[in-house]
């Protein structure tokens, strides 16, 4: 991984936001070794773990509207794969 | 069918005049007259082959009866006979008809708590004497005289005896190596002090109180989703900047299914999930085999503690269909691989078609670590069906900082390294 940095920036001067991979990594070795100790992150996968019968999804899509140029590369608030991230409840 | 307590109640005067308040009008009488009984649980699961007091053993009388951990079945302790309860599964029909739910349907032992005296007195078939139970905690005792073990074995009002219980099936000595070999994988960061008090040995059998949800629900997401069409980068001077082009869907999505055997915690101790608690580490070991649970004999309880249930099935009817709604977004996920660029949901919605709720006691070895600079209450839970452990191991913080700074130190020293070469 090192060599492949190496690569990547041999041959011209290297960005400066090499300097911020020490507070990252420093950061990041806490974070990992509290998670796994604590495993505050843990929870039963009841979505997964369950005996679940689902019929066919159904559903619709309407183009609403055209986003010519953007730099975000993805959706704002993306929250397809975040099943437990509540949103406006209809009743 | 509901036991009273049998506290210390005076012997009533039968003669007595019994005043049962103001005497009814004739329609009223007639009205009363007409009713329909008092109507029952939905799914009556009271075991009708036992009461309260002695459970003896079929085979030779004795009530030293309790489960034995490695074929699951309970064992007379004086001639040595084995035999069990039947599954709950068959015997109420839990397993079936989960398409056709109609409405909430609630069997006996998850009926609403309508009181909250713990503590009962059962008097001993043996000898007669009066023995107290406190059945927040346990659900049988010791006589103290002829040393007979009692059973609650009936419904109480305050929420202890559930309709059915799955029994232990890791014995003390597993749950014990389990524990030792999640601690042994975490020593090195582990705070000193729980290292020098870690006695595996000091492992509890504990069955807590779940409700086991059967539901048929369907969900209704409505979003937006985003489809990239065009990709490019543009050279500004020395720099680059990729942008994108994106058609935007309004997106729906609805999906009917059903859920076998969904399981929440009846204990409100143990129902929040924030930070300042580490009941997430209970929650973890879920699930259960809960298809080979067992109908209600107290005998199953001897020798391990016992948790009531003080949450009614109204109280988490928002639990199930926030994991309702989870579970269909969950399902629906698979159809938005069109949506390249992603989806955000912005409304859901659930309707909740019909739902059956059973109590059950599942059993779960626990160690416990009070830490007492951070008052945390730290566990290490072991599901004693499946052998899943899950724990929370409290950490010795500069420790965990000095091995942060050293590998920061190290990642600096290259990014140095590199920036002076490239210089």
């Amino acid at each position: 991984m090192i060599a492949d940095v190496v690569m990547a920036t041999s041959g011209d001067s290297a960005p400066l936001w090499l300097l911020a991979a020490g507070p990252a990594g420093a950061a990041a070795t806490y974070w990992a070794l509290y998670r796994y100790y604590r495993n505050t992150d843990k929870s039963h996968a009841y979505e997964r773990d369950t005996v679940i019968a689902a019929q066919d999804v159904h559903g619709s899509e309407d183009k609403v509207d055209h986003i010519s140029r953007t730099r975000d590369s993805d959706i704002d608030g993306d929250n397809s794969s975040d099943h437990r991230d509540r949103v406006q409840r209809v009743r | 069918m509901t036991q009273q307590p049998h506290d210390a109640q005076q012997p009533r005067d039968p003669d007595a005049p019994v005043f049962d308040g103001p005497p009814l009008s004739l329609e009223e009488e007639l009205a009363a007259a007409r009713a329909e009984p008092e109507p029952g649980p939905d799914i009556d699961t009271v075991n009708e082959s036992l009461a309260d007091g002695l459970n003896r053993c079929p085979k030779c009388g004795s009530t030293d009866v309790r489960l034995r951990g490695s074929t699951g079945q309970l064992v007379c302790l004086f001639c040595r006979h084995e035999w069990q309860e039947s599954r709950v599964e068959e015997e109420f029909g839990l397993g079936e008809g989960i398409d056709d739910l109609e409405g909430t349907v609630v069997a006996g032992g998850a009926e609403a708590i309508a009181g909250d005296d713990d503590v009962m007195t059962l008097t001993c078939g043996g000898c007669g004497a009066d023995v107290v139970v406190d059945t927040a905690h346990a659900l049988n005792a010791r006589c103290h005289w002829c040393r007979h073990t009692l059973n609650i074995n009936e419904r109480t009002p305050n929420g202890a005896v559930p309709d059915a219980v799955l029994p232990f099936r890791l014995t003390h000595l597993e749950a014990v190596e389990k524990i030792r070999e999640f601690a042994s994988k975490r020593r090195l960061f582990a705070h000193p002090r729980f290292k020098k008090e870690f006695i595996p040995e000091n492992v509890l059998g504990v069955y807590l109180p779940y409700l086991v949800i059967d539901a048929r629900a369907e969900a209704a997401y409505v979003g937006a989703g985003e489809v990239q069409t065009r990709r490019w980068t543009e050279k500004n001077g020395d720099n680059s900047t990729t942008y994108y082009a994106a058609d935007v869907y309004r997106v729906d999505r609805t999906v009917a299914f059903t859920v076998d055997d969904l399981t929440i915690e009846g204990a409100a101790d143990r129902a929040q999930f924030d930070g300042s608690t580490t009941n997430n580490i209970v929650n973890t070991v879920l699930p259960f085999d809960t298809k080979n649970a067992v109908k209600w004999n107290s005998s199953y309880l001897v020798g391990f503690t016992s948790e009531k249930r003080d949450l009614d099935v109204g109280d988490l009817q928002p639990v199930l269909e926030d994991q309702l709604l989870s579970i269909g977004r969950s399902q629906v996920h698979a159809s938005l691989s069109k949506f390249d660029r992603g989806v955000r949901w912005e409304q859901e919605q659930v309707d909740v078609g019909g739902s059956r709720w059973v109590a059950m006691y599942l059993p779960v070895w626990l160690y416990s670590y009070y830490q007492e600079n951070t008052k945390m209450l730290h566990y290490i839970a072991v599901n004693a069906r499946t052998g899943e452990t899950m724990g929370s191991v409290p950490v010795s913080q500069w420790r965990l900082i000095a091995a942060a700074l050293t590998v920061g130190t190290f990642l600096e020293g290259i990014a140095g390294a590199i920036l002076v070469g490239t210089a």
